[in-house]
């Protein structure tokens, strides 16, 4: 019985697919609209560092390796989570009863009737670009050792900040309007995240490693990689993005199965 | 002055009207002394301890950052107001009102601008003021000027958008265009990076664009950097953008209305 | 064991109470303060195999709660729901494939993409297999003439149109049980029409069991035989349409044209209305059924005029149902 949700998500993709493609140019302007508003902060640091060389000791080519992870691990997330990133306006519009009167599993339905290509294409090329241009000249080494852990790095990342939107999406049902929440913790978060931790405030490098944890995204891993002199945490934290990001998910999704019962029982 | 009088009440309608996104505003704050700390952060580490880069005190650009993100949260423009209206179809009723469609699209936009700077530009700069720390004025009589020029630098904004809200009558959608007309003006204008840093071609090509009018011309008449007649001739430079978008967004103005009128809305 | 069993079902909603100002917003942020809401008020009902059944109320009565209860989208406060052996918010996986839900007001079709794209989507979420999907769909287009939009994007259909494809959508997978919610809303007289007739052929054919909520009392005469009338979460009539005449309708109306211009004296019970001017030979009988039978009226009226026309009236169901509802008839 359960054979068929492979079957049942190349549906739903397929379908969004068609969608996407009824309106050609304007996906091709979204797209590009979005890969330059996300490339503003990469325009203006590169022009930064051609003054300034480096950033705290790492370089420009260091430093689009550590946005490449952003961008490559939104990208990702956002063709698999934008049902939750956009979850808060489902559930005033109805669809989530929708979704409660088909016989298929409610996360299931979410996540796979929902992508915003033109988020993924934007943000997933713009990491592919950044990845690309860095990976050769930040001196990482690649082997098949590091390209495991690359991948794994990914996913975790991935994890990590679709935990952090289906926490949000959880918090929509007591709450119904949680925009004001995803821009504190989620987008103020990674606009930080661009960055080397190290350069921050203590309390801001705190918030960016146990509360909204960004570093596990993309400083660490690159720190992994590349081995900065910044590095003034226990090494044991570049090897915990995947942990970090299977726990959280949990964690989310505990309180995800919790919440459910509470819409049922309380109705909106 | 009676004449003005329907778009004073519009500023005001506008003005009030704010006041009822309380958690929204709040946020808003937040996102600009974020986003000023955040780039006062990444020079400090740039500078790395030294007091001056190229006679830029990190003073300075702390200034610069302070004031440009400030006046950006001042400079309020709706992108959206024009090709709303026109994706809607309520332009044509618009129209009929015995008030400029312009003149109301500019008192909407004052009126939130000075809700911002009251709510908005005050806070956060003194928040930001309180914890890095700004250059003093390099004199009374440049404050003055730097108020003047930055009203003026406000008037090219506004003026980029009203050309560029004109494209609606034949794009309909104009989502994507606006952003990117806004990606260039943030990296261009000096509000991300301040222009002394920018590398000298680059420097070349922005003077020819209107987006150093914005808030670099009255960043540098705050910093003293100027003489009178550079003073004299970033005013010129200013007045000519607002002029020459003006008449440019008036041209495609008639041009699309015509178009409106005959495809009856 | 009937086929769907309400029993003493009740649902309170909690409406969060707003405080004005900044620090009533932050207090509410961490002590919420809510006020109840009684949605549905202790319901019974019980409803067999084949049946269909309208389901009225005002804005606001608790149709759409008692539906979502129905559908397994809420959970009842207390009191019991089984629906074809299931209890649908407990076994919700299960329970859903046997049951089609139309909501007028809310699409379930893929608003940019042709209509049979939706329905290929809906084929693959419910599983159903080619040869009954087929089938289905080849009868329904037939059925509601729908073979002229079929290949069109939704956004380009008409509201008639739209709805037609959103009860096909509620269909393809041959619901044992099928939730109406307002059907008809916004749809003209003719797409009314075919609608209705779609229903009761379906309801007839298929001896699908369905419940039906509007606020169009023709859809109801129309379609189904028995009535459930609920107003502030309460059932207030439960019974067979021609009942609500019976139970509240009382009042009988006989309008006479007598062959001249005349005076009829005063009849125990009955009131007498001039239609024309007083004397003319047109008038109006009112009386209550229960006090005065129609024939003892006729025959001491012809035994004493002569009459041209008469026409007898009974009052119409959807002005006794807004009587019932402004309570001006006792329940």
């Amino acid at each position: 019985m359960k054979n068929d949700t492979i079957y049942l998500a190349g549906v739903y993709t397929r379908t969004i697919m068609k969608s996407w493609f009824q309106y050609k140019v304007d996906a091709v302007l979204r797209s590009l609209a979005v890969f330059l508003r996300e490339a503003t902060g990469i325009i203006v640091i590169y022009f930064t560092l051609l003054k300034f060389e480096s950033l705290n000791g790492w370089d420009i080519h260091e430093l689009l390796f550590l946005f490449s992870l952003l961008f490559l691990t939104y990208g990702i997330l956002i063709i698999f989570f934008t049902g939750l990133r956009d979850f808060g306006r489902t559930v005033r519009n109805g669809g989530f009863d929708r979704f409660i009167l088909r016989p298929r599993g409610l996360l299931f339905q979410l996540i796979f009737s929902n992508a915003d290509w033109f988020a993924a294409i934007g943000h997933g090329s713009l990491g592919i670009v950044l990845f690309v241009i860095s990976a050769g000249n930040a001196g990482i080494t690649w082997s098949p050792g590091t390209i495991i852990y690359y991948t794994a790095a990914l996913i975790g990342g991935v994890m990590i900040q679709g935990a952090i939107f289906l926490l949000l999406a959880s918090l929509n049902i007591y709450l119904l309007e949680t925009n004001s929440l995803k821009e504190l913790f989620y987008w103020n978060m990674r606009k930080f995240a661009g960055y080397p931790v190290s350069i921050f405030h203590k309390a801001i490098q705190f918030c960016m490693i146990y509360i909204v944890p960004f570093a596990f995204v993309n400083y660490f891993p690159a720190q992994y990689l590349l081995r900065k002199e910044d590095m003034a945490y226990p090494s044991i934290y570049m090897y915990l993005t995947p942990v970090v990001g299977v726990v959280m998910y949990l964690a989310a999704y505990g309180f995800w199965r919790y919440s459910i019962r509470y819409y049922n029982s309380s109705g909106n | 002055m009676t004449k003005l009088y329907p778009y004073l009440a519009f500023v005001k309608k506008s003005f009030l009207g704010l006041s009822a996104y309380r958690f929204n505003h709040f946020m808003g704050i937040l996102n600009t002394i974020l986003r000023i700390f955040i780039f006062w952060e990444i020079y400090r580490a740039l500078y790395g301890g030294r007091t001056e880069v190229d006679g830029i005190t990190i003073t300075m650009v702390a200034t610069n950052f302070i004031l440009s993100m400030g006046l950006d949260s001042v400079f309020f423009v709706n992108d959206y107001y024009l090709p709303d209206r026109i994706q809607n179809g309520s332009i044509a009723t618009e129209l009929l009102l015995p008030v400029s469609i312009h003149g109301r699209m500019l008192a909407d936009n004052l009126g939130h601008a000075l809700f911002q700077l009251l709510f908005h530009f005050v806070p956060a700069v003194a928040v930001s003021v309180l914890f890095i720390g700004i250059a003093a004025p390099a004199d009374f009589s440049m404050l003055l000027l730097f108020l003047l020029s930055a009203l003026f630098g406000y008037g090219v904004l506004w003026t980029i958008s009203f050309a560029a809200q004109m494209l609606s009558f034949w794009l309909i959608n104009v989502w994507s265009i606006m952003t990117i007309k806004n990606v260039f003006i943030n990296v261009l204008s000096g509000s991300m990076i301040p222009l002394w840093f920018m590398p000298d071609w680059m420097r070349g090509v922005i003077r020819f664009t209107p987006f150093s009018s914005i808030y670099f011309t009255p960043l540098q008449i705050y910093l003293g950097q100027l003489s009178f007649s550079e003073i004299l001739h970033g005013f010129l430079i200013q007045f000519f953008w607002i002029v020459i978008l003006l008449s440019i967004g008036m041209f495609l103005w008639k041009k699309g209305q015509k178009k409106l009128v005959v495809q009856g809305g | 064991m009937s086929f769907i069993e309400v029993n003493e079902v009740s649902k309170a909603f909690r409406v969060s109470k707003r405080s004005a100002g900044i620090p009533g917003m932050l207090a509410n942020l961490v002590v919420p303060k809510y006020e109840k809401k009684q949605a549905v008020d202790n319901i019974s009902f019980s409803i067999e195999q084949g049946e269909m059944v309208g389901f009225i109320g005002p804005n606001g009565a608790g149709k759409s709660t008692t539906i979502k209860m129905l559908s397994g989208i809420l959970y009842p406060d207390t009191g019991s729901v089984r629906v074809n052996g299931y209890i649908p918010y407990r076994q919700r996986k299960e329970y859903v494939g046997s049951i089609g839900v139309v909501f007028g007001q809310k699409s379930q079709l893929q608003w940019d993409l042709p209509v049979i794209d939706s329905f290929e989507l809906l084929k693959a979420i419910y599983r159903v297999p080619d040869e009954i999907y087929q089938t289905n769909l080849k009868r329904f287009i037939e059925m509601l003439d729908m073979s002229g939009f079929i290949n069109q994007p939704v956004r380009q259909l008409s509201l008639g149109q739209r709805m037609r494809a959103d009860i096909v959508a509620a269909l393809l997978h041959s619901p044992r049980i099928v939730f109406f919610d307002e059907p008809t809303i916004g749809v003209d007289v003719v797409g009314k029409e075919t609608i209705r007739n779609f229903i009761c052929e379906l309801n007839a054919r298929d001896k699908v069991t369905m419940l039906f909520t509007t606020h169009d009392m023709q859809d109801i005469e129309k379609t189904c035989k028995r009535l459930i009338i609920i107003d502030k979460g309460a059932k207030v009539y439960d019974g067979f349409i021609s009942g609500i005449r019976e139970a509240y309708g009382t009042t009988r109306q006989v309008d006479v044209e007598f062959v001249e211009d005349c005076t009829v004296k005063p009849i125990e019970h009955v009131e007498i209305k001039e239609l024309d001017a007083p004397g003319g030979r047109k008038k109006r009988f009112l009386f209550e059924s229960r006090e005065m039978q129609i024939d003892s009226l006729m025959s001491s009226l012809l035994a004493d005029y002569a009459i041209r026309d008469l026409t007898v009236s009974e009052p119409e169901i959807e002005g006794l149902i807004r009587k019932i509802y402004n309570g001006e008839v006792a329940r």
